[in-house]
Parts: structure tokens; sequence; C-alpha cells
């Protein structure tokens, strides 16, 4: 899933995003495999316990990069974040209340993907590009 | 209807298709239609609401939708599951919203109602009396298109 054209030039960062695609593809290929349901639905718990806890330090890590450079559309990132894990956390509710169903878990698994693509291969490039603006490490 | 109202749709589409699957769409040709209706084998339909009112529907070929899942995804897939036409949608609903943030620039405030979904199944959207323009897009992957009804809301 990951494409090098997503890379940001910050090294934190672009790692960070790596582990992200990664976990995010292994879901993807688990919920799209023939494998029986119960053993589908440990990998997807883990997954799902995962991205709440590892988005949250990516998000936090990414903006406190942010502050740290001065960048100026920090705020409409943040609100971008907290869309993203509003997202995430929709999903963790509707499994909560009505249980991991097959259906549900490939419908979050497909805005899922769209939603790290288009974060980090759109909002993202903006923070390597002002970065790379001001001399950094990009 | 507007021009401006497709040259936000075409722009947006080919930034989002750009950034996601990596392919840059072309328009083949912009006609008037009679009925909006589903004929393609994934369609997704918004509902558009705010200072302009009315429905968007893409018509995506199968063999597309499960190409642009495999640029996306890396898995090869033979069928439109949930999993695909999700990520369809949120590609349509992404593109629609980028379209909204153009219209505002544009002095028009419009929201996006959520995507539905529909796999092989040929309904009509058309609204009594209301024509729609259809955006016929040409890619390496397939053809497909857009069709947009858009009114301005009556003061």
């Amino acid at each position: 899933m990951w494409k090098d054209k997503y890379s940001i030039g910050i090294e934190l960062i672009d790692e960070q995003h790596k582990e992200l695609f990664k976990r995010v593809s292994d879901f993807l290929r688990t919920v799209e495999s023939k494998d029986n349901w119960e053993d589908k639905l440990e990998k997807v718990k883990e997954t799902m316990a995962f991205m709440q806890e590892y988005v949250i330090v990516h998000f936090d890590d990414e903006e406190a990069y942010q502050e740290q450079i001065g960048y100026p559309e920090i705020e409409n990132h943040k609100i971008a974040h907290l869309k993203f894990k509003d997202g995430i956390n929709d999903y963790v509710r509707i499994f909560e209340e009505e249980g991991f169903n097959e259906e549900k878990i490939q419908e979050f698994g497909g805005k899922l993907m769209a939603w790290l693509i288009m974060h980090v291969g759109k909002m993202d490039q903006m923070i390597g590009e002002y970065a790379k603006s001001k001399g950094g490490e990009a | 209807m507007k021009a401006e109202y497709i040259n936000s749709f075409y722009k947006a589409t080919k930034e989002v298709f750009k950034l996601m699957v990596g392919i840059d769409p072309q328009k083949k040709d912009l006609r008037v239609i009679e009925d909006m209706v589903s004929s393609k084998d994934a369609s997704v339909v918004l509902g558009v609401t705010g200072d302009l009112r009315g429905t968007i529907l893409f018509g995506f070929p199968k063999d597309m939708t499960l190409e642009m899942i495999r640029i996306m995804s890396g898995m090869e897939m033979d069928r439109i599951d949930s999993f695909a036409s999700s990520a369809l949608g949120e590609v349509a609903n992404i593109i629609s919203g980028n379209a909204m943030t153009l219209l505002a620039q544009n002095n028009y405030a419009c929201d996006i109602v959520p995507p539905q979904i529909f796999i092989g199944e040929y309904k009509s959207f058309t609204m009594a009396g209301e024509r729609a323009l259809q955006l016929i897009l040409t890619t390496p992957i397939g053809e497909f298109d857009i069709n947009i009804s858009l009114k301005e809301k009556q003061v």
C-alpha cells in the first residue's frame, strides 16, 4: 500500500506513516482473506486497538513537529486529525454496540484506506514542503 | 446549470484521482441528459444542500473500480465487495468535498450528504422535470461518468 511518493522527507513522520500503512495493509489483507471469520476476528480486534492508540501517538508527534517548525496551517491540520480520529471512533462505537460484523468491518477498511491515503498524500505533504522552504530536514 | 458547477467537479476529480490512483482523467464529453440513472456497475450518489441543491451521481464500471482498488490497496480482487464499494464511495465523497471547497470560492456555500453506494443496481435519481449534465471522463483504466443536477436555492 505504501508508495514512495507519500514520503514527506521528515524521518520520524515518514517512519510512523510507513508503520500506519503497513498495519492498515495487513488489516485489509486479513479482512479480505478467505480465512474463516473466527480467525480473522482476532486480527481485526487487535488492529482496532492498535489504530486507536497509534493514531493518537502519531498525530501528537506530528502536531508537535508542526509547532516546532512554526507551521502556519497547524490549526487546520489539527481539525483534520480530529476528524480522522472521529471517523475511527464512530466505527469503534458501532462495533461496541453492534458487535463485529464482516460487512461493517469491510466498510470501515475501505474508508480507513481512503482517509489514510488522502491525509498522508495531500495534507501531510504540505508540512514537508513548508519544512523544506524553511531549510529544514526535508 | 452553470459551467462553474461542472468545472469544480472536474478539477476536484482530476486532483483526487492524481493523488489517490496516480491517474489524470480527461474530459471526453459533456452532455445534457433527461434522466439521471445509475447504469454502470458501481454508482455513488451524493446529495448537495445549501446554496445549491441537488444530486451528484458517479458511475464506474466494475473493471475500473477493481483496478482503482488494486492501485490503492495493492490487492487483486475479482468482485466489488463491501470493502471495495466503501473505498469507492469514499473517493467520490472526497472528490465532492473538494468540489464544495472550490464552489465556496465562487461564493456558493454547500454541504454534501454522505454517499450511498449501489452495486449492480440500476435506479433513477431524476427529480421531476430536472435535467442533469453528464461529464464523461476517460482514463487508461476505463471510462466513468459524473452526473450533476444542481439548482440554486430560491431566495
